[in-house]
Parts: C-alpha cells; sequence; structure tokens
C-alpha cells in the first residue's frame, strides 16, 4: 500500500516539526503518536495521591503478621475481605509455616498416621499428604543448598489470613474434613414404599439407590471416627475411645499399604524386564481377547480404530497431573 | 496372501506411538488389522524419582496371541522380530560381524601385466 505508507510518514513528520516548533510543551514519548500525553493528573488519580498521602498512609509499608485489609465504608469485619467494594469475597485461611512444620513432625518424627492427624487437626486428608510431601522436598532442597523462594513465601503469607495450629492443645478444625463426593448413583429420585414400622437405615437408603452403592458411614474419609463417636455414646471413656480409634485408623492405613504392595508386586509379576545396552525395555503381558462384545471396549490396549481420540479438542486436554508417581 | 506381525503409527507428529497389529501384508499401515496383540512406546523414558540417567521403553504384548500368530506362519517385520526375540518368541538375528574380505578373483580377472 504505497499511498497509505506515504501518508503516515507525513504524518509523523508533522509531529515532529510540531514538537520541534514548541519545546515547552510536554514532549511526544511514542514517536510514532501523534496525540501529546495529558499534561495533568486524571480526577482519579489526584484523588489517589492525595488519599495516599492521608489516610493510605499507614499502607505504605505492612507491618505484623495479619495481613491489612482496606476498610469498608460499612463498618463491618473487614478481617477477611481483601477488596472492599466486593464483600462478597473472602480470602480463605491458609496453614502458616509452623502449623505444616507441626503436620509434618507428626507424621514423619512421631510416626502417626495420616487419618489421625486430619482427624486431630481438622485438615482435609489429601491436604495433609500434600503438605508431607511438600515439606519432604523443602528439606531435600535445604540438605542439597538449593536456593528457597523465602522472601515470596513470606510476602504471600503477609496477605492471606492464617490459621495457627498449637501442637499441645486443642485447636479449632481448619476445615470440614467429612466432606463427601456426590456419587452419580445418588442423583436420582426414587419412589421407593417401605412400612412405617421399618428401621430404614443409611445403608437401607444405599442399597435402594444401588446395590453396590456403599452407605455414606462407609464412604466418608473417616468412618473410624464414627465407630469412636458410638463407643463413648456407649460409654466408654474418651481416652480409650480415641486409643481405639489410633489403632483402628493404623490398622487401615497398613491395609492400605499391604494393597499397593501386593499391587506392585502384581504389576512386576506380569512385565519382563530386557536389559540392553542403551535401554531398559519393558515388556507387560496383557489379554488382548479381552475387547468386549463389539471389540471396541475402553479398556482395550493401543490406539483404538474408528473412534476420534479426542486428546486436542477442547476441555480435553488434561493440563493438571491428577495423580502422583 | 501373507499375514505379518508389524507395527501400525499412531500418536502425533513427534511423538510415535505404535500398535503392534497382525493384518494383511497388503493392506494399509494403519487399516483395520485381524488384531491388535500390543503396544510399543519407542521414546525413552525415566523413571519418576529417578535421575540415574537410565531410561526404559514400554512395550505391552500379549505373548500367547504372538506365539499362536508365529504358530501359524505370521511373519514379523524385522522390528517387531527383534522385539519378539527379547521375550525368546523368536530366535534375534544377528548383524555378520566378521571382517570383510574380497573374494579371490581368477587369474584370467587379475590385471594383466604387458611385458615390453
Amino acid at each position: 500500500m504505497p499511498p497509505a505508507a506515504a501518508s503516515s510518514i507525513i504524518r509523523a513528520g508533522a509531529g515532529t516539526a510540531r514538537c520541534v516548533a514548541q519545546p515547552s510543551q510536554v514532549p511526544v514519548v511514542a514517536s510514532f503518536s501523534t496525540t501529546a500525553s495529558r499534561p495533568k493528573f486524571t480526577k482519579a488519580r489526584r484523588l489517589f495521591r492525595a488519599w495516599e498521602r492521608a489516610d493510605g498512609r499507614v499502607f505504605r509499608r505492612h507491618a505484623g503478621e495479619k495481613p491489612s485489609y482496606l476498610p469498608s465504608r460499612r463498618r463491618e469485619d473487614d478481617t477477611d475481605k481483601p477488596f472492599p467494594l466486593n464483600p462478597y469475597f473472602k480470602s480463605a485461611r491458609v496453614l502458616d509455616e509452623r502449623a505444616r512444620e507441626v503436620v509434618w513432625e507428626k507424621i514423619m518424627r512421631d510416626g502417626e498416621t495420616i487419618k489421625a492427624v486430619s482427624a486431630e487437626f481438622g485438615i482435609d486428608i489429601r491436604r495433609v499428604a500434600a503438605i508431607v510431601r511438600l515439606k519432604e522436598v523443602e528439606k531435600d532442597w535445604i540438605a542439597k543448598n538449593k536456593p528457597l523462594a523465602k522472601p515470596y513465601a513470606k510476602a504471600v503469607l503477609s496477605m492471606l489470613p492464617t490459621h495457627r495450629i498449637n501442637p499441645n492443645q486443642s485447636n479449632e478444625p481448619f476445615e470440614a474434613i467429612n466432606e463427601l463426593h456426590v456419587h452419580p448413583y445418588t442423583m436420582q429420585q426414587i419412589f421407593w414404599p417401605t412400612s412405617e414400622s421399618r428401621h430404614f437405615t443409611r445403608e437401607d437408603a444405599a442399597e435402594a439407590f444401588h446395590p453396590t452403592l456403599l452407605s455414606a458411614d462407609k464412604r466418608v474419609p473417616h468412618p473410624e471416627l464414627i465407630q469412636m463417636e458410638r463407643e463413648v455414646e456407649q460409654g466408654r471413656p474418651l481416652w480409650d475411645a480415641s486409643e481405639r480409634f489410633k489403632q483402628a485408623v493404623m490398622e487401615s492405613e497398613r491395609r492400605a499399604a499391604e494393597k499397593q504392595v501386593a499391587k506392585t508386586i502384581h504389576e512386576e509379576k506380569k512385565t519382563t524386564r530386557v536389559n540392553t545396552e542403551r535401554f531398559e525395555f519393558r515388556f507387560k503381558q496383557f489379554n488382548s481377547e479381552n475387547v468386549g462384545l463389539k471389540g471396541r471396549s475402553r479398556s482395550v490396549v493401543g490406539w483404538r480404530y474408528g473412534t476420534p481420540h479426542d486428546d486436542r479438542s477442547k476441555g480435553h486436554q488434561i493440563k493438571i497431573p491428577t495423580s502422583v508417581p | 496372501m501373507v499375514v505379518k506381525i508389524r507395527l501400525a503409527r499412531f500418536g502425533r507428529k513427534n511423538s510415535p506411538f505404535y500398535n503392534v497389529v497382525v493384518a494383511h501384508a497388503r493392506t494399509a499401515r494403519n487399516s483395520k488389522p485381524l488384531e491388535v496383540i500390543g503396544t510399543y512406546d519407542p521414546i525413552p523414558r525415566a523413571d519418576p524419582y529417578d535421575d540415574s540417567g537410565r531410561l526404559h521403553k514400554d512395550i505391552k504384548l500379549d505373548a500367547i496371541r504372538a506365539r499362536y500368530w508365529i504358530g501359524v506362519g505370521a511373519q514379523p517385520t524385522d522390528t517387531v522380530w527383534r522385539l519378539l526375540s527379547m521375550l525368546g518368541i523368536m530366535e534375534p538375528k544377528y548383524r555378520n560381524t566378521e571382517p570383510r574380505i574380497p573374494p579371490v578373483l581368477p587369474r584370467e580377472a587379475l590385471p594383466q601385466q604387458n611385458s615390453p
């Protein structure tokens, strides 16, 4: 486009000429722009400057351990609302450094189970496991003299409300630990006539939904806690019940570990390892005749024929790892 | 028609992945085979949490079906032959490593020296 290019050159030339002619004015910052930047502050910016010098002076430097959020005009409790114009946004509490260290010590040093620590402090089992894993990584880095981003962690923690754990006394729970995943079998409405005299329990309700569905009491993350509460109800002293709870939890964790080991052994039994100079070849035996009725079962090994592979379509790309190897 | 045990390339650009298939020799590479008996991931991978630098390749194979197809006369390609020989299903093919010696030529073929 020769004419357009030529005209833009001419215009740019005119702009620079004006700048040279009036040097006292605000200079053009971007040489390609002919519009001079605004010589004065906008009203909002001016007011912000004024506020910053008067009321906002306390926010210049952060002091103390708690985050200092801007107060809203409604004079409410603003300790967990970072945005004064949005009272519905509340920042969730996070565990502070000391609390995470306590969790790690309990599990790795004192040998307590993840479930017991989760029940004691009211932290989700998955979070407890994640804390232990990340703490292990941190300690590994410290041992290897790798630099840690401590100032960053400190800055982020100072901007969020934190939850403290006192190891020697009872603490308020950090979060709800007995939340249940809504099973799709329970999403249906069923008309299930029963006699009024019948004692219809959670087990019966689960069976009404599906014969293989476990009851809610068994699906909660800590079914041993229910047993403990039952025993306390029946008159067993609390210390005894909690001791029995710890043993039950230890037993369940041991069973889970055994299951894991058995699975690994089974996998290893099916695998033949052949070492060559460069690589190890791992041959895994499988039954290729398990292909389902139409030969297109989902469990068939190998790339499938005649079915679209949706790994690149929107929404099917798994970017976040869902399991820990 | 000859039945072959061969690889069918799936996967994406720069990330190959193979099905080990039993198919008629004259059918197209990725056409529907008689049977899929395994997979072969040619990209060497490291174990998680292992920084020794040792890599491995993952192969899934139904050795029983492979033996059956070999028994009824299916012919593995060289690559599949190499994999099957690791499991002891085929006799391994070795490269000829003997030094190459040119054949002894007959006297008539030697360059003639013209005497003056």
